[in-house]
């Protein structure tokens, strides 16, 4: 040891000597301190971002709300498992208040903070407002809602049922001996474009069997006053109201009809967008008889349904209900995730590609089929009879899915779509508010 | 990266607390080491040739020490203060929605069970989706959609009976409770020191250091009694840190009182 008269150490010496005493202590601590030279920092996960459109405030919340937790179910359920492409995926899901303006804005602001996908829209008006959005973005909307059909866009994938799915079926179901031989058939619907473009082509459906509706009403969109057109629907002799009300204004219809007595044995309302989350703000002694038209109840008995309740229920509670279109939402955020996974790219042009080969998806209600030529699902049609418990006793199962058709060459002849090879064929203009 | 801003530290929160703490230690500790290594035989220059300048040098340090520890100590009462106000809004916000949902729970179906699920849904995002936000000092916006949707839809209730007055006219003061402490609680996410302490806590900590590096002993001793201080100093200064952001860090606040409730919710 080399030292200084005196025997203290040499500046030199000590400097030496901390300097080697400090890096045999960092060599032997640092594995410990900082593994992997990480700070112990955990990695932060790569993120995807994905938007959803819904209106959680408004008229269309009592519907439009739970689309979003069975979709933000179906995220975390995937984020759960490891993520898509290695990725969590991050929804953003701002309301729309039930007012169509902010449909558009608020998809352009999705589009702009990075959203790969879009899933969404409820009112065919809204998904109409944000289709020129995703166009010229060339993202893709996930449409979960029955509509009314005659679109097709590149960039929609719909998952609803289109009127050959749902309508159709049930007015040839209510015209049978199960459904009562109800030929006498008034049109009710909020005052938009699904509820006339789908009456539209039920005027049609019926003179191609020299039927027609003993009356027509709209109400606008929100409204709860009912008592005119209850009188006007006893008025017309009818014998079943074909129902395509939306929102919370069934809650205006329902309490009408029961003002009125109306009997669900005599006079059936078929509902097309009643399902089980607007049963709960509808008083069970109002709408217990009357029928809905869709292509998943909760009650459905199947394992694979019961196992999805159960989740769902788990998730966010047990008073809450899955329904149409919820199993719709959560089939396609699954057949997104499929196609995402086979292109290998969140890419729209690469995801496209996979749905041009098609893809099935078990869902809660039966296999799903994504249908290449229209980018619309196959459906089954089941008409359910509303119970007092606030679900519903399914009457009618179609036998096998049905396959969609958004153009109905009865309706609109010379139209048709093929996405595998061109797009859509142009027919005539079509006028939906003319004679049939 | 912008080393005056904030923003630019944040990734330090990231770090697990015994870490962070080896970390700040380390980082005082290196950097009085190192200047007595490099700058101490310049600076020991200036005071070298004058009697007596240890007496001088720890004069000037005690008199320093008093400011600076002063300060340090308001700071850290500060920041504390902050987490405990941030914690309480969060206490209070949880009370008021435990409160909420009880009252709505008197309300005549279908009110009662869409009330009780709107509010079971605003605590579940709140634990699942505004706190990790928080975390990253990020002010969660979709809580306010859903505390919309739960006063759109207790507006569309209109009470029968005078009990049901009452008991609605309880319900919209305990919302309006809510709501405050609600909006506390964000506020509380970007709530932290202002720049300026920083920059004089800084400084104090700098100047500290460096009337040390000017005291005449042995290199050794010099090492470890100065490398002790700046051992406390960065102890200080990762305390303050720690608590500079209420919902950030180790020592932040956690959605324990929401947990509780959504548990109590689920149960039900």
């Amino acid at each position: 040891m080399s030292g200084i008269p005196g025997g203290g150490l040499s500046r030199r010496d000590a400097l030496r000597r901390a300097a080697a005493t400090t890096l045999a202590a960092a060599r032997a601590l640092s594995p410990a301190l900082f593994a992997g030279c990480s700070l112990g920092i955990p990695p932060r996960a790569k993120t995807v971002d994905v938007g959803l459109l819904h209106s959680q405030t408004g008229p269309l919340a009592i519907s439009a709300t739970s689309l979003r937790d069975i979709e933000l179910h179906a995220f975390e359920k995937i984020n759960a498992a490891g993520g898509l492409l290695g990725r969590q995926i991050v929804a953003h899901a701002p309301d729309t208040r039930s007012q169509t303006p902010l449909f558009p804005k608020r998809a352009r602001q999705l589009l702009d903070q990075g959203a790969v996908a879009v899933f969404g829209c409820w009112t065919s008006t809204s998904r109409k407002a944000v289709l020129p959005i995703v166009e010229a973005a060339n993202k893709l909307l996930f449409y979960p809602v029955q509509y009314e059909g005659n679109e097709s866009s590149p960039c929609v994938v719909y998952g609803g049922m289109v009127p050959n799915q749902q309508i159709l079926p049930a007015l040839d179901w209510l015209a049978s001996a199960d459904g009562g031989l109800k030929k006498k058939i008034f049109l009710l619907g909020s005052d938009y474009l699904y509820p006339r473009t789908a009456n539209f082509i039920v005027r049609k459906y019926l003179a191609e069997k020299s039927l027609k509706p003993v009356g027509t009403a709209y109400v606008p969109l929100g409204d709860r006053d009912f008592a005119g057109v209850v009188r006007q629907i006893r008025e017309s002799g009818a014998d079943c109201v074909l129902s395509t009300v939306n929102g919370d204004s069934n809650i205006g219809l329902f309490a009408a009809l029961a003002e009125a007595k109306v009997d669900p044995a005599t006079l059936p309302v078929v509902s097309t967008s009643i399902a089980e989350d607007e049963l709960r703000s509808l008083p069970p002694r109002q709408v217990q008889g009357h029928y809905a038209a869709s292509c998943y109840f909760q009650s459905l008995d199947t394992p694979a349904n019961r196992g999805w309740v159960d989740g769902f229920r788990r998730e966010f509670g047990h008073d809450r209900v899955t329904g149409d279109p919820l199993e719709p939402a959560w089939c396609l955020v699954h057949l997104w995730k499929q196609a995402v996974e086979q292109a290998g790219s969140f890419e729209t042009e690469a995801v496209r590609q996979v749905f041009r080969e098609g893809l099935e998806f078990a869902g809660p209600g039966g296999t799903v089929r994504l249908d290449p030529k229209t980018q619309h699902t196959t459906k089954f049609c089941r008409i359910g009879r509303i119970r007092g418990d606030r679900q519903f006793e399914i009457v009618h199962p179609s036998p096998t899915p049905i396959d969609p058709e958004p153009y109905p060459e009865f309706a609109f002849p010379g139209w048709s779509v093929d996405w595998t090879k061109g797009g859509i064929t142009r027919g005539a203009e079509v006028d939906i508010d003319g004679d049939v | 990266m912008n080393l005056f801003s904030p923003e630019s530290w944040y990734w330090l929160y990231d770090i697990p607390q015994f870490r962070l703490s080896l970390l700040f230690i380390g980082v005082f500790v290196g950097f009085y080491w190192a200047g007595s290594i490099l700058l101490r035989p310049i600076l020991r220059q200036f005071v070298k040739a004058t009697a007596g300048s240890n007496d001088i040098v720890g004069y000037v340090l005690s008199c320093f020490c008093v400011f600076y520890g002063l300060l340090l100590g308001l700071i850290a009462v500060t920041a504390y203060q902050n987490v405990a106000e941030a914690g309480a809004n969060v206490t209070r916000e949880a009370a008021a929605l435990s409160a909420l949902y009880e009252d709505v729970s008197r309300y005549p179906e279908p009110h009662r069970q869409n009330l009780r699920w709107l509010l079971r849904d605003y605590t579940r995002y709140v634990i699942k989706y505004a706190w990790p936000l928080q975390q990253r000092g990020i002010i969660p916006e979709e809580g306010t959609i859903r505390a919309a949707a739960f006063y759109d839809q207790l507006l569309d209730f209109q009470p029968q009976t005078p009990a049901e007055q009452i008991l609605h006219a309880e319900v919209l003061r305990q919302l309006n409770q809510f709501l405050e402490a609600r909006q506390m609680r964000l506020f509380s996410v970007k709530a932290s020191l202002p720049d300026s302490m920083w920059y004089v806590m800084i400084l104090g900590a700098i100047l500290n250091i460096a009337i040390c590096w000017l005291f005449d002993m042995r290199f050794i001793t010099q090492l470890l009694l100065g490398g002790i201080l700046a051992a406390y100093l960065g102890t200080m200064m990762h305390l303050i840190f720690d608590m500079n952001q209420p919902f950030r860090g180790d020592v932040s606040i956690s959605a324990e009182p929401f947990e509780a409730l959504y548990k109590r919710m689920e149960d039900e």
